[in-house]
């Protein structure tokens, strides 16, 4: 199970994310909204979508 | 009589977004090094009481880094989103609104945001009372709203003066002054009330404007420069 890619996507929005929480702005808010969460969604999907391929190719599903 | 402070909502989440976002990045990091040989592995790893698999412990791990932390994180960034934008100063963050802040904070303003602020007649968080509608701190739909405003702001393609979208509705002035004896022992009230309750005819036809006018927040006035200040 490679996670590279969601495990780098996640630093990055995670970084967004601190970022805005400790300084609120319209462009760090601009950033979490519509880069920072679609980044963790991408990440997540891809996550989810590694393990119903893991448990597949496993015949458990 | 508490023996500490209790924080405000604003310091937790500000306290609860840094080690959301400091443990996260930590666990990803730890993901990112984690190789194919440790996912089929017999090693056995100790956790407290508890002993798992290595392969069971990198998921786990994979588990919290990218779903239980990240959605963790977005719930309490999102209270800047919805709850923060409800302040005046989170309002006032954005430079283009900087004329309403200004004005309503001038004493010698006669604007209804002036005079509803000098005489105290909301107590906190002016903007949100009066737009409750309105951007980011209102209804679903006010909050696509929002969505589009914070991203023509961002990337500037806005034209200065900013104008409201659509129509101010009533509501936002009936929902505190309907039934008071200074709205009722008004006859003119009475007369147009069909026409004030269907938005048919602005309370600011009679009450004047709310905010300083489209002319004096064009670049270019000579308003322009005093009304854009930075508030304090």
């Amino acid at each position: 199970m490679n996670l590279t890619v969601p495990a780098a996507g996640a630093i990055i929005a995670l970084v967004i994310t601190t970022l805005f929480v400790v300084h609120p702005s319209p462009y760090l808010m601009a950033l979490f909204v519509f880069v920072a969460q679609p980044l963790f969604l991408i990440g997540a999907l891809l996550y989810v979508g590694r393990v119903f391929r893991e448990l597949h190719a496993k015949d458990i599903l | 009589m508490l023996p500490f402070a209790v924080p405000s909502i604003e310091s937790v989440v500000k306290a609860l977004g840094v080690i959301l976002g400091i443990l996260g990045i930590l666990l990803c990091l730890r993901i990112l090094r984690v190789r194919p040989p440790d996912l089929t592995s017999a090693r056995l790893i100790r956790l407290g009481i508890v002993t798992v698999p290595s392969a069971a412990f990198f998921k786990l791990l994979a588990f919290a880094a990218l779903i239980l932390i990240p959605a963790a994180a977005v719930a309490v960034a999102n209270y800047h989103v919805f709850e923060g934008v409800e302040n005046v100063e989170g309002c006032a963050s954005c430079h283009v609104m900087h004329p309403m802040v200004n004005d309503m904070h001038d004493a010698g303003s006669n604007t209804l945001a002036a005079r509803h602020y000098r005489r105290r007649w909301i107590a906190d968080r002016q903007c949100y009372q009066c737009h409750t509608d309105y951007g980011l701190s209102g209804t679903l739909n006010a909050k696509m709203e929002g969505y589009r405003h914070l991203a023509r702001y961002v990337t500037r393609t806005y034209p200065e003066p900013i104008r409201l979208r659509g129509h101010y509705l009533n509501q936002n002035c009936l929902k505190c002054h309907k039934a008071t004896a200074g709205f009722e022992n008004v006859q003119s009230h009475h007369t147009v009330w069909d026409r004030l309750s269907t938005n048919q005819m602005t309370c600011l036809n009679c009450h004047g404007l709310a905010h300083p006018s489209p002319g004096d927040r064009t670049p270019g006035s000579r308003e322009y420069a005093r009304l854009m200040r930075a508030p304090e």
